[in-house]
């Protein structure tokens, strides 16, 4: 598949604009698809309605590949549940529900405001691997999190590959739907490991908190 | 005093009661809106004493809903939770008589700094 516009004087892909807000996501032009790129790093969400592949590594984070297929519109968040006071059990608190429920709904209201309408929302969901050297299982509460959340919005799951032990690497293609995981061997995951340890003690020692104006 | 919470997410909805406890707003009815047209239903049968409303939402926004309460002279302290707050946001928040916007994700702390001085 080619998704790209190329420059014809310098054979580069052009990248075009993302949508306003998404100019920090890195992007780039992936030889093996042919087609423009963006990664997800954890804490990150981005949405597009131009034919790119978002891709994401996921070892015990979720990511939520939500889209509206009659808007054209969609996009993919990275998240972990923060374990606050009790990070030895990582029970689930409202601190993680705050953090959880605001990562999942910034990604559907962004969807909504381009165009999108809940009742058609398609949702696959991905991560939540149990992965060795994380203090308890964060990955199967971040799976429970996640399941309850979409249950009280009665959102319904069309597809998920959820838990287990291997670390997973997403490619998504918002405009088709269509998502290609590819499980990961064992030194990428012990990497990969070391990378969301350093997330969730970044969540646990400056937990993420909105602005408030008073007028 | 009657609080009302309104959201079209009902566990945004969940969240922000159960953050209202955690402030220690104990003991105070909660009612529950999902959009604006149901909320301006409920706030012309009976003024609540605290509004939290979200922005962007099916049928009628928060500022619309801002709006024809202020067309109505209904004016009980209106506060915005969003998820989004850019300046323009703000401005017009503050331009139309909210009294704050708080930005997700919030905590019981932001709930209890920002509410106090409207919840007894």
């Amino acid at each position: 598949m080619n998704c790209c516009v190329v420059n014809n004087e310098t054979n580069q892909p052009k990248l075009p604009a993302t949508l306003p807000g998404f100019e920090s996501v890195k992007r780039y032009w992936d030889r093996s698809s042919k087609c423009i790129t963006a990664r997800v790093l954890p804490g990150q969400y981005y949405l597009s309605n131009k034919d790119e592949i978002i891709t994401t590594v996921l070892g015990s984070c979720i990511s939520a590949c939500i889209r509206d297929p009659v808007a054209g519109i969609g996009g993919m968040n990275h998240f972990m549940l923060p374990c606050g006071k009790n990070a030895g059990t990582c029970e689930h608190d409202s601190a993680a529900a705050r953090y959880g429920g605001f990562a999942m709904e910034h990604l559907i209201n962004d969807i909504l405001k381009y165009g999108g309408r809940r009742e058609r929302l398609e949702i696959k969901l991905f991560g939540g691997g149990k992965m060795l050297g994380l203090m308890a299982d964060v990955g199967q509460r971040n799976i429970t999190f996640v399941k309850e959340y979409l249950q009280t919005e009665t959102l319904p799951i069309v597809a998920q590959d959820l838990g287990g032990t291997c670390s997973r690497k997403i490619n998504y293609f918002p405009r088709s739907g269509r998502v290609m995981v590819k499980k990961l061997g064992l030194s990428q995951g012990i990497e990969l490991t070391r990378r969301e340890r350093e997330y969730l003690r970044s969540l646990e020692q400056a937990p993420i908190e909105g602005e408030i104006d008073l007028f | 005093m009657n609080i009302m919470v309104i959201d079209d997410s009902l566990a945004m909805r969940l969240i922000v009661m159960k953050t209202l406890r955690e402030a220690g707003f104990d003991g105070h009815e909660i009612v529950q809106a999902e959009d604006g047209v149901q909320a301006l239903d409920m706030i012309r049968a009976a003024k609540p004493d605290l509004v939290l409303c979200d922005w962007n939402m099916p049928n009628m926004t928060g500022p619309e809903l801002l709006k024809a309460i202020n067309d109505d002279g209904i004016n009980p302290p209106f506060g915005f939770v969003t998820t989004e707050a850019t300046k323009e946001m703000k401005d017009k928040a503050s331009a139309m008589g909210a009294r704050f916007l708080i930005a997700k994700p919030f905590t019981p702390e932001s709930f209890k700094s920002t509410l106090s001085q409207y919840i007894n």
